[in-house]
């Protein structure tokens, strides 16, 4: 059962859970623990060993079910798997083979002893060198099982047995029960030539789920943005979550340590007075640095929806680390946002800043009259502890871009950060204003795909908000 | 030490809790393999209920730490009795003008009062916080840190090393050495990631909400003078209002609590106004509040 348990952790791992040597030990030995008698149990032990993130517990289950499934075949429930297993012809033949002292092959033995675990190992040695790394559909299924097959010695199984009934015969049983041992002995034939294909289709699952994990993970992250289907939005939700957590945690623990005192010896001595000059009680210093101001501006015209979804989801995430973030959302008439995101859940106040704000969304992106709306009404709020980032691509349809408006804010603020969810080589090209607003910006990346919006804000995390501004 | 997953379901009942399964198997699984457990899950699902518990079912005795934001070494491990410390220096003052009498100079009498560290740096100044507590013990203990995502991260780190060996170095007292492995016990509301060193060495265990059938269990269990009939609306309701999607949704606690209210109240069964009266103990955000007042038609559908 090690090596199998063994297994099912590399495809752990393949999906992309995290499993270090001493977790997949302590499975092991948890495993010994509770035995295979219960199911439940049996999970329990795995998951509570291997699996320390909830979001992880989804695929843990899917793929324990294509390796456990038949569990309760192998351990307790075994005869149902291998047919009627009858205890008295068991004694009988065991009896004759002493008193004739027969040697049968290896593999009859395991026919007619064997448990289904070590039918399952046999099985699985069997499949080792007959390509199954090659089995990716459903029609493969029957070769590679025959494959299996003939690597079995079933003629020898067929002598031994055929000698057994002789030696049986000659000892004088009555022919029913002779036609009785030889069914029992053709079930478990059966019964292990169904295992073979049980083994052949749960590995071909197994296939199917790692490339399907691996297909979702590494080319999710690397498609265009604009690409993405609603399906995979939903599940990029959850990457980017993730990658928010990560984000936080980091910049948490950066803004405690730089806050942390040091000996306030003023106020030390001060506090001694009363204690005629011993310094009975410390006094720190707190250093308070200011926590940074956000507020982020959104394209949300169609072609670069999803990535202004999943920045408003990063900035909703990263709110904490801030002192103050507020959100607009802009297509040509700019709105801000930053009630709904007080108020409602993530998922909601997206698809509200998506879809409800008041804005025209079906007009053409017009980013100079939305930046001008927003000098005009916002300007006087912006400071030099505020961040600008910008999403949006830049394309302006043709209409006056307006750049002395970013002029004005970038003269305000800390600095103006701009994510442009379009490939580089376009910016400039046809109705990209790009290279206009780019200069009074302090960052430009390009963001097209969920692996660059999370590197990018990583980035900014780690050095633009640390130069202490 | 457990006999079974189903002895550890049994004694947890007695000491009136119900475990499930899982929850019983992964306790079964930390007495025996001598890991300490990490329990996740929202607040008032039973997380510290369960530390407790677990020290009366084993008869250990239970040392709790309870974590808080600033919590640092000192204040989870030992601390110096300074004032004592100088209290004894001040009242010893002439022993130590004494003991300085005949050296001539500065450095020789500091090296004089260094050579009596021993007598300031003993046990006898030092006052042991919960870590050192559960390692020093005579006895069995159950350790529980409470809430650990409220520390800081760097305290994490200290506290695994502390789990890996359970022994601590004192630097003027040398190296303390637990007599019995404790039985540990952490929780977390998941205010923030841990550490995967931390989760690498634990046994993971997640606790969500019950679902009804243990919920009606717990009910019967903590609110024994309950009705029936009241006790199985309450739970459907609860239940019903978790499906809300609400900022914060009732936990076990609140249903507890509100069970509660309403045999105080002698109430027979969930009739609208009296659950609007009462809606304050299972909801506490306004926001949320007025959410469960608009969907009560539905929360308490079919319920009487
Ligand atoms: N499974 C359970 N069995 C008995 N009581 C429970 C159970 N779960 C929760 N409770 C009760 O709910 C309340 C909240 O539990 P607590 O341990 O404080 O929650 P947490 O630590 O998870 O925030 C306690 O009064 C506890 O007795
Ligand atoms: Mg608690």
């Amino acid at each position: 059962m090690d090596q199998r348990i063994l297994e099912f952790i590399g495809d752990l791992r393949r999906a992309e859970i995290r499993i270090s040597p001493s977790e997949a030990l302590d499975a092991l030995a948890a495993s010994a623990e509770v035995g295979l008698r219960d199911r439940e149990t049996f999970k329990t032990a795995l998951a509570t060993t291997l699996i320390k993130e909830f979001r992880d517990l989804p695929t843990f289950d899917r793929l324990f079910d294509l390796y456990f499934l038949d569990l309760q075949a192998l351990g307790e429930g075994l005869k149902k798997a291998l047919g009627p297993e009858d205890p008295r012809i068991r004694d009988l033949l065991d009896r004759l083979m002493a008193e004739e002292g027969i040697e049968i092959d290896p593999l009859t033995e395991l026919l007619l002893w064997g448990q289904g675990t070590e039918m399952e190992l046999a099985i699985r040695r069997g499949g080792e060198h007959v390509g199954l790394e090659r089995l990716m559909y459903f029609l493969q299924i029957g070769y590679f099982s025959r494959r299996i097959h003939d690597r079995f010695d079933w003629e020898a199984i067929e002598r031994d047995l055929a000698r057994l009934m002789q030696l049986l015969e000659a000892r004088g049983l009555d022919p029913g029960r002779l036609a009785r041992i030889r069914n029992y002995l053709d079930l478990r034939l059966e019964a292990f030539r169904r295992l073979i294909r049980q083994h052949v289709e749960r590995e071909l699952e197994r296939r199917a789920f790692r490339q399907g994990e691996k297909l979702t993970r590494e080319v999710l992250t690397d498609k265009p943005l604009f690409a993405l289907t609603a399906e995979e939005v939903a599940q990029m939700k959850a990457v980017v979550a993730r990658l928010a957590r990560k984000i936080k945690d980091a910049l948490a623990l950066r803004q405690r340590q730089e806050e942390k005192g040091r000996l306030d010896s003023r106020r030390t001595v001060r506090k001694s007075l009363q204690y005629g000059g011993i310094p009975m009680e410390l006094r720190f210093r707190r250093r308070h640095r200011d926590k940074p101001k956000l507020i982020t501006i959104c394209d949300v015209s169609d072609s670069v929806r999803n990535a202004s979804r999943f920045m408003l989801q990063l900035v909703w995430s990263l709110q904490e680390c801030f002192s103050r973030v507020r959100s607009y959302v802009f297509v040509s008439e700019i709105a801000e946002v930053t009630q709904a995101f007080n108020t409602y859940p993530v998922d909601k106040a997206i698809e509200w800043a998506l879809r409800a704000a008041p804005v025209d969304y079906h007009c053409r992106s017009d980013f100079g009259y939305a930046f001008s709306r927003f000098c005009r009404t916002e300007l006087e709020s912006l400071d030099r502890k505020t961040t600008i980032l910008v999403l949006g691509d830049a394309r302006n349809n043709y209409n006056d871009p307006q750049a002395w408006a970013v002029t004005h804010m970038r003269e305000r603020v800390k600095g103006i950060i701009w994510l442009n969810p379009e490939g580089q080589w376009g910016w400039g090209i046809g109705d990209s204003v790009m290279p206009l607003y780019a200069p009074h910006c302090d960052v430009v990346r390009e963001c097209r795909t969920i692996g660059q919006l999370a590197q990018v804000v990583d980035n900014l995390v780690h050095h633009w908000w640390r130069r202490g501004r | 030490m457990f006999q079974s997953v189903e002895e550890v379901q049994q004694r947890f009942r007695q000491a009136r809790y119900i475990a499930s399964r899982r929850l019983s198997t992964v306790v079964y699984l930390a007495e025996r393999m001598a890991r300490p457990v990490l329990i996740e899950g929202p607040a008032g699902v039973g997380k510290t209920e369960m530390a407790k518990v677990l020290a009366e079912a084993t008869r250990r005795r239970l040392i709790r730490l309870q974590c808080y934001e600033g919590l640092d070494e000192g204040k989870a491990l030992y601390e110096w009795k300074y004032a004592k410390q100088l209290l004894y220096t001040q009242l010893l003052k002439e022993r130590i003008g004494e003991l300085i009498e005949d050296t001539h100079s500065l450095p020789e009498a500091v090296a004089k009062i260094a050579g009596q560290d021993d007598a300031f740096f003993s046990f006898r100044f030092l006052s042991p916080r919960p870590l050192l507590q559960a390692i020093q013990a005579d006895d069995e203990v159950v350790l529980l840190v409470d809430e650990i995502d409220k520390a800081e991260p760097e305290f994490e780190a200290f506290l695994l090393e502390v789990l890996s060996d359970f022994q601590v170095s004192v630097p003027e007292l040398g190296t303390i050495t637990a007599k019995h492995i404790p039985l540990v016990v952490l929780t977390s509301n998941n205010a923030r990631e841990l550490s995967d060193g931390l989760k690498r060495r634990c046994l993971h265990l997640f606790i969500d909400f019950p679902p009804p059938k243990d919920e009606l269990e717990i009910i019967r269990l903590k609110v024994p003078e309950i009705p029936e009939r009241l006790a199985q609306a309450v739970v459907t309701a609860v239940h019903r209002i978790r499906a809300l999607e609400l900022r914060k949704p009732p936990s076990v606690s609140e249903s507890l609590d509100w069970a509660r209210s309403l045999v105080i109240l002698n109430a027979q069964q969930l009739d609208p106004t009296l659950v609007e009266a009462t809606l304050t103990m299972l909801v506490k955000y306004e926001k949320d509040l007025e959410r469960v007042k608009g969907a009560l038609d539905k929360v308490l559908a079919d319920l009487n």
